[in-house]
């Protein structure tokens, strides 16, 4: 009972830190319709820029995360109008594979610069905090926060702002948006840096709670991808709801399955959930 | 006139032409209702005007201003509204953030400006909170109409605006168009249930294969002989504004 309860608190842990890349890719996809596998690299982009700025700058982490937005946010902006808004003239499925190769292209240009070594952040050494039965790390505690902040932050942005309702508005019927006067270039260039922000400061919180190395963002893609389908393609509430459902069930796995075969568990929730509800748990048809 | 589309030729990329060459207006105040039957072009000429498609080529003047070939949100900005048939309201959305989509060009009016609206339409003020998805088709086409008008424009394009409707729905939208050219808009309506359209209309265009078959008052297309025993069954009308 004690390793079933520590486990559902670590997938609760692994579930909001998936959700904040989730929500990234979630909002790419729900505005400019094709599944951005570049996310990866970019969330690790992120990462060594929030790990330069801590442990290069001696930054403390709140701001390391906030640059780790930045820098996750301007690459992707980056890749999307330098690459992948070309490719796009040729249909969503070569954008989607364009990005999967572009997200190569950066994971590699990351291990050239940085190299292969493991990297860790800057944090002081503390003691696990105990709750009856179950530890949690300060900075496992710490990152769940910020996470929480960064959902919560990005759902006032898009219910609060006028911004936000016309990515929404784009999302839900991209012509009549024009017809009201939206600018999809504007709307797809804030969402890319707002989405792929949400994956650099997935990448960072990732970085916080192991280390860091150019493959940690290309590790949760898969699952990011799952949670994404899982809750219903563009979904933003439904991206949240996948991930927790993603992270738990994967956490819970290891109980009896080794950790290699966590990604097989999350395709088989996949498969589960797509059996009963095609668009997903949250998502909407696609007309 | 306020509204005047010249020489119109276009339709949808890699097919061939479906407008080719159509001329519409209608001026401040005027309701003019385009009739025709299937595929002669009627929806594609208001997409042509609109900016949805892009025209080959002809002429797009609103107040004299030359908008053809620009982008639906120039549009938009110069003071056209249209109406799309269908999908003409953002489903995830609430009525209230639907209202504000209608007014991006004028944020800060949005207040008074929905205000307004709910007083116009209050079905609207009682499903502010609902999300436009959960309402009903008449209901969709009241919350279409009034986000179109939270731009306060200059002109309104409304494509089909009785399809799918009840006949009880479908009048009352009649008299709800009416009522907005009365407020000085110019509206160019496509419609199917021509009889209920001419008796609102002042002028009518028919179109034919893409083209202009038969300009005039609404009365007098309606009173044609030819017009009456194709579009509208052979039925008499009272057409006219002050028929309703």
């Amino acid at each position: 009972m004690e390793a079933l309860l520590q486990t559902l608190v670590n997938g609760l842990v692994a579930g909001s830190l998936l959700a904040v890349p989730a929500l990234g890719f979630s909002a790419i996809f729900a505005v400019l319709r094709f599944p951005n596998f570049a996310i990866g690299a970019l969330a690790t982009a992120g990462a060594y820029g929030a790990w330069l700025a801590n442990v290069g700058l001696g930054a403390p982490i709140p701001v390391a995360v906030a640059i780790g937005f930045v820098v996750a946010g301007l690459a992707g902006v980056a890749v999307e109008f330098a690459a992948l808004d070309r490719l796009g003239r040729a249909g969503h499925l070569m954008k989607a594979i364009g990005s999967l190769a572009v997200g190569m292209v950066l994971e590699n240009v990351i291990r050239f610069a940085f190299g292969n070594d493991l990297k860790a952040f800057d944090l002081p050494l503390a003691r696990d905090i105990v709750f009856g039965p179950v530890r949690i790390g300060p900075q496992q505690l710490a990152s769940v926060g910020f996470a929480l902040a960064a959902m919560a932050a990005f759902w006032a942005f898009l219910s609060l702002t006028s911004l936000g309702r016309s990515m929404r508005a784009v999302a839900d019927n991209p012509n009549l948006a024009r017809l009201k006067g939206v600018d999809p270039t504007v709307v797809a260039l804030v969402t890319v840096f707002l989405g792929a922000g949400l994956c650099g400061v997935g990448g960072t919180l990732i970085g916080l709670d192991a280390s860091l190395d150019p493959l940690t963002g290309g590790r949760i893609l898969l699952s990011v991808f799952a949670a994404a389908v899982v809750g219903g393609l563009g979904s933003i509430p439904g991206a949240v709801v996948g991930a927790f459902l993603i992270g738990i069930t994967e956490e819970m796995s290891s109980l009896a399955l080794a950790p290699a075969y966590r990604l097989a568990v999350s395709f088989a929730v996949i498969f589960l959930v797509l059996s009963f509800r095609p668009a997903g748990l949250l998502g909407r048809a696609v007309r | 006139m306020l509204l005047e589309a010249t020489d119109l030729v276009g339709g949808y990329p890699s097919a061939e032409q479906i407008v080719k060459g159509v001329a519409l207006s209608a001026d401040a105040g005027e309701l003019v209702t385009i009739i025709g039957p299937n595929g002669a072009g009627k929806s594609t000429a208001l997409k042509l005007v609109s900016g949805l498609l892009k025209p080959s080529a002809g002429a797009v003047r609103l107040a004299g201003q030359d908008l053809a070939g620009r982008s639906p949100q120039a549009l938009a900005r110069a003071g056209l509204g249209f109406v799309p048939q269908e999908h003409n309201v953002f489903a995830s959305l609430t009525v209230a953030e639907n209202l504000e989509m209608g007014c991006l060009f004028a944020p800060r009016e949005a207040k008074a400006r929905s205000a307004e609206a709910y007083a116009r339409f209050p079905m609207l003020a009682e499903k502010r909170r609902d999300p436009a998805g959960s309402l009903s088709g008449g209901q969709r086409q009241i919350l279409a109409m009034a986000m179109a008008l939270m731009a306060r424009p200059k002109a309104l394009l409304l494509d089909e605006p009785t399809a799918g409707l009840s006949p009880a729905a479908a009048h009352d939208l009649f008299a709800t168009i009416r009522g907005i050219a009365r407020d000085g808009l110019a509206v160019l309506m496509v419609e199917q249930n021509a009889l209920e359209a001419l008796e609102i209309s002042d002028r009518a265009t028919v179109l034919v294969d893409g083209r202009n078959h038969l300009d005039g008052p609404a009365a007098a297309v309606a009173g044609d002989p030819d017009i009456r025993r194709l579009f509208l069954g052979g039925r008499q009308s009272t057409p006219g504004p002050q028929g309703q």
